[in-house]
């Protein structure tokens, strides 16, 4: 657990290492996850150490993100004034891009 | 002081009560892990119904805790910093489920792969023409780029590109709740069977909400989600900030 927690933050450093080198307007943990990946795809395993502590940060996602999230309640009034362009976004947003990626998928597997 | 409750307790120890209510850290994470337990507790009573996500509940009780002892946001958000620091290696995590399912991509790579691209550009597309015809600030145009994509990275997108990163947050999050409840209907109207195509494009819209949604219906539906998930969140954070910056030039 340790150990594969230890793994994580190394390569989330390496990764932060990249961004700062480049200038890259990149997260630092994205090249982290993709600089493990590739890792991962070398070696062909992941090591029992490195998937227990994945899993476990992984599923307690939401839990990571939620003070975070909390700072939905307290918006500024200036913000609080759009929320029809913010509900709009999310809802209408996401059914139509949905939808567009249902009816392509569809098409796409039709021709494969 | 604040209420009828607490003048009954001595001085000494009301006292102490609100330093250790306003300063320490120890406050906000228990304050934090005892929300999202209610919350879970919850929404397992409610057999998972969306609506009562752990991070609605459980937010509605933090930001209740807040208001009553009136503890401001920043310094809440200041004393639990250990949660948002996690949020990095659970970012640098999710390479591993994308390792397990990238197997699938062999079988449906054209598919997978272009889908992706085109979903996820079209999630970021709708998002942002929606909110700017609805008369959007900069702000939040920028807070709502990323709303697709699973939450670490969203939050990584969002801070690099000049959002809010609490807005982006809450946009995250309902638009996956949204994603899920939506899915059946949008599944019905474009007669989309095969539960792998469906896992697609719930990974892509509504990053782990719609993910957890994938699994429990089926376990190939849910890998097809997890892997969807990882390229739309890998993808999105190679581009946007890039094409933000160039649209910021024009």
């Amino acid at each position: 657990m340790i150990k594969g927690f230890l793994t994580l933050l190394i390569f989330q450093w390496l990764g932060e290492l990249i961004t700062l080198a480049t200038g890259a307007p990149i997260p630092g943990p994205v090249f982290g996850m993709l600089l493990l990946l590739l890792a991962l795809l070398i070696r062909q395993k992941a090591s029992q150490s490195l998937q227990e502590s994945s899993h476990t940060l992984i599923q307690y996602l939401s839990l990571l993100f939620l003070p975070a999230g909390v700072g939905i309640f307290f918006l500024s009034d200036a913000i609080q004034a759009q929320w029809l362009a913010i509900a709009g976004a999310m809802i209408l947003g996401t059914f139509i891009s949905m939808y567009f990626s249902a009816v392509l998928a569809k098409k796409l597997l039709g021709e494969q | 002081m604040m209420e009828p409750l607490t003048s009954l307790i001595p001085v000494s120890w009301q006292s102490a009560f609100s330093t250790q209510l306003q300063m320490s850290e120890l406050t906000a994470i228990v304050l934090t892990l005892g929300s999202f337990q209610l919350g879970l507790w919850f929404y397992q009573k409610s057999k998972r119904f969306i609506l009562l996500h752990p991070v609605i509940i459980g937010g509605i009780c933090i930001a209740a805790f807040l208001n009553y002892y009136s503890i401001s946001y920043d310094h809440y958000k200041e004393s639990s910093r250990l949660f948002y620091f996690l949020l990095g290696p659970a970012t640098v995590a999710l390479a591993i489920p994308l390792f397990q399912e990238f197997h699938h991509i062999r079988k449906l790579s054209k598919t997978v792969l272009i889908t992706v691209i085109a979903g996820g550009t079209a999630a970021v597309v709708s998002a942002i023409g929606i909110a700017y015809i609805l008369g959007a600030d900069d702000t939040i145009l920028r807070s709502l780029a990323a709303k697709s994509v699973t939450t670490p990275i969203a939050l990584g997108i969002s801070e690099k590109i000049g959002g809010l990163a609490t807005l982006t947050t809450g946009v995250v999050v309902f638009t996956g709740i949204f994603g899920a409840i939506m899915s059946p209907l949008v599944f019905r109207l474009s007669g989309l069977a095969d539960p792998r195509l469906q896992g697609i494009v719930l990974g892509i819209n509504a990053h782990g909400i719609g993910t957890a949604l994938a699994f429990e219906r089926n376990a190939s539906s849910g890998a097809f989600a997890s892997l969807a998930m990882g390229l739309t969140g890998t993808f999105t954070a190679l581009t946007v900030p890039y094409a933000i910056s160039l649209l910021s030039y024009l």
